[in-house]
């Protein structure tokens, strides 16, 4: 009796392929938003999550904020604290810091004979190495002698040898870099490993200078961009934190800000960024599934009015209420559960094929599938009992003499 | 029902071959104000095995009384019983349990279910009366060979002809095997030559015991009867032994 009846159902809507398309078209939607959404933000978080784990989550970013002007006085930046000094007192006075490395960075125009590339230098120090797990496949990494000494030496990321050096071998020779009409001529030492994207940028775009060089040569100026400072290990990570900030509010006066935070808690707050949107997305695709199962509602009180006359046929064969009530409700549920499983299969392809765009993995868990399923199915039960009872308490001889 | 040996009253006899008692009864429909008293006070009975036609003018009643009988309408006031069951105080599922067993219809616009095989159509009341869907197609197929169609069990109603589609609902009004079979104006739609082939059809199922209950406005169709109830404005005008 189930069977035949859902082998009903299904001719049924088989028999009006348009109207039963556009019905499920709403409940297609939602679910499909929903497991999009929710397989591409677990496939980013994960990915985004493994690349700072990757970095250590040891790892504290200092960086100069905005101060605001009281009064009369004129606002300006706590960027001419962060001198190299700073580095040293934070590294020398913080016990749960094991080192501070200073960068600063600028984009310019690397040239190579014919061939030019448009990239970040960074200027930093040796520990930069330690710090992002990060080292040279070929040639050296500048010491403490370059950084002493201003040293007009470079280490390459490997994207820019694809574009620079495409057939010899980079290290040993010179390069060009022009920044703010200037060209510096530098002599390649070293060619970085292929390393992803991290949390400082894509690592493997960039090329490495000797802060001071960087400092006196390129920005001219006396002060970094920032510090990364390193915790002891994880677990003192939060601590050290603490002792840099208390140091810093020492040394920097009330009114200038700086920023700080650890990578634990830029991970927090990808995360907090990333669930905040899938929320909302959720939010909205829970809309589109009312709207579906209003469409389902729709459709179904137009195919009970439809077959008013059937109803009366079954009820005067012996049909009973339940029979009747149960025939619409399995059509409104085969309607919703259609709709759910082809929204699932839309919205898996979709998020597979942005994950192959964007080079994240692609993640679908059983357990949304399963709730976006089911929850089709409420849909289908809930705005399908309406026209489903309607049609069973139908007057059999009225419904028979329906035109 | 009754202990082997027992020897029974003519009374009783009289009692238990009877198929319908039907005593005063009526039927008012109301559509708000306006009130229509289609059947007024009509008393009759009907024996097991009986062909009897109920003819009258159009708008007597006869279908309403078709309706009570078959137990798809319940009468306003009056008594009914069918097969020893009173039906005044049957409720709605046991009403629908009499229509699956007790009772057989075939209509004047024949009522097929369109997007069912002939097949089905006869499978329909097996499948609410719980038959397993071997024992039921087993059944029908005996039916539809039975009523001539045996080799058009796979069509659809739209395939067949009038006096086809009237032979399936025959078929499907003998599925449960029931105790009455109630036709609506069966010739209705069909031309005389058909008409009367379906005709055939019901005076075989008579002769083979099945009580026949039969709406007609034509005379050489009440002729197959052996007795005519005549209706005129929702009461009985005559009640003949043909
Ligand atoms: N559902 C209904 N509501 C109101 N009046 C009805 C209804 N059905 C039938 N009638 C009226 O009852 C009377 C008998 O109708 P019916 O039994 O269909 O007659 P017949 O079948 O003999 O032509 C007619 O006057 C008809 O208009
Ligand atoms: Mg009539």
């Amino acid at each position: 009796m189930i069977f035949e009846t859902i082998k009903i159902a299904f001719q049924s809507l088989y028999s009006n392929k348009l109207r039963t398309l556009l019905s499920m078209l709403g409940i297609i939607i939602g679910v499909s938003a929903v497991i999009a959404v929710v397989s591409i933000a677990s496939g980013s978080q994960a990915q985004i999550t493994s690349q700072i784990s990757d970095l250590g989550s040891n790892l504290i970013n200092i960086s100069p904020g905005v101060s605001r002007g009281w009064g009369g006085s004129i606002s300006r930046s706590s960027t001419d604290l962060f001198t190299l000094q700073l580095g040293e007192e934070i590294e020398k006075n913080s016990p749960h810091v094991k080192r501070v490395v200073p960068t600063g960075s600028a984009g310019g125009l690397f040239i190579k004979g014919n061939n030019n590339f448009r990239a970040n230098v960074v200027g930093t120090e040796e520990d930069y190495q330690a710090i992002n797990k990060y080292y040279p496949a070929q040639g050296i990494f500048f010491t403490d002698y370059d950084v002493k000494n201003s040293t007009n030496v470079i280490v390459l990321g490997s994207d820019l040898i694809a574009e620079l050096f495409p057939e010899s071998d980079p290290v040993g020779q010179n390069i060009k870099y022009n920044i703010n009409n200037r060209t510096h001529i530098f002599k390649v030492i070293g060619v970085m490993e292929n390393k992803g994207r991290g949390i400082t940028g894509n690592l493997n775009g960039q090329a490495y200078i000797p802060i001071t060089t960087f400092m006196n040569k390129i920005s001219n100026s006396n002060y970094v961009s920032n510090f990364v400072a390193q915790a002891n290990s994880s677990e003192t990570a939060n601590q050290a934190l603490d002792e840099i900030k208390y140091l810093l509010d020492n040394y920097i006066s009330e009114n200038d800000e700086y920023n700080i935070f650890s990578q634990d808690q830029l991970l927090t707050t990808i995360n907090d960024a990333t669930n905040t949107m899938k929320l909302m997305i959720i939010g909205i695709a829970a809309i589109s599934l009312l709207v579906g199962g209003i469409g389902i509602m729709n459709i179904m009180l137009v195919s009970v009015t439809e077959r008013t006359r059937e109803i009366g046929i079954r009820k005067a064969l012996g049909a009973k209420k339940k029979d009747i009530l149960f025939q619409f409700l399995i059509e409104s549920l085969t309607l919703s559960s259609v709709g759910g499983i082809i929204g699932i299969i839309v919205g898996g392809l979709a998020a597979y094929f942005i994950a192959q765009v964007g080079g994240w993995p692609f993640i679908m868990s059983i357990s949304i599938i399963a709730l976006a399923f089911s929850f089709s199915l409420v849909v289908g039960m809930f705005f399908g009992i309406y026209p489903a009872y309607r049609a069973s308490k139908l007057d059999p001889v009225d419904a028979l003499s329906y035109e | 029902m009754f202990k082997e040996g027992q020897i029974i009253s003519q009374d009783l006899l009289w009692e238990v071959t009877k198929v319908i008692k039907v005593k005063d009864i009526s039927k008012i429909y109301e559509n708000g104000k306006i009130e229509v008293e289609a059947v007024k006070g009509v008393s009759f009975e009907i024996d097991e095995g009986e062909l009897v036609s109920i003819m009258g003018p159009s708008g007597s009643g006869k279908s309403t009384l078709m309706h009570i009988l078959g137990c798809l309408d319940k009468a306003t006031s009056g008594y009914y019983s069918l097969n020893k069951q009173d039906i005044s105080k049957a409720t709605e599922k046991e009403l629908a349990e009499i229509r699956n067993k007790d009772v057989g219809f075939v209509f004047q616009q024949f009522n097929l279910l369109g997007r069912s095989t002939v097949l089905h159509n006869v499978e329909m009341p097996l499948i609410y009366s719980g038959m397993s869907k071997k024992e039921r197609i087993e059944r029908s197929k005996d039916l539809l060979v039975k009523v001539g169609l045996g080799h058009r069990m796979d069509h659809y109603p739209n395939e067949i002809s009038g006096g086809q589609k009237q032979r399936v609902a025959v078929a499907r009004a003998l599925a449960n095997n029931p105790s009455l079979i109630l036709a609506d104006e069966p010739t209705g739609n069909l031309d005389t030559k058909t008409g009367e082939e379906i005709m055939d059809l019901l005076q075989k199922l008579n002769d083979q015991g099945h009580t026949i209950i039969l709406v007609t406005h034509e005379d050489n169709i009440a002729a197959y009867a052996e007795r005519t109830i005549k209706l005129v404005d929702g009461r009985i005008k005559e009640d003949v032994p043909a």
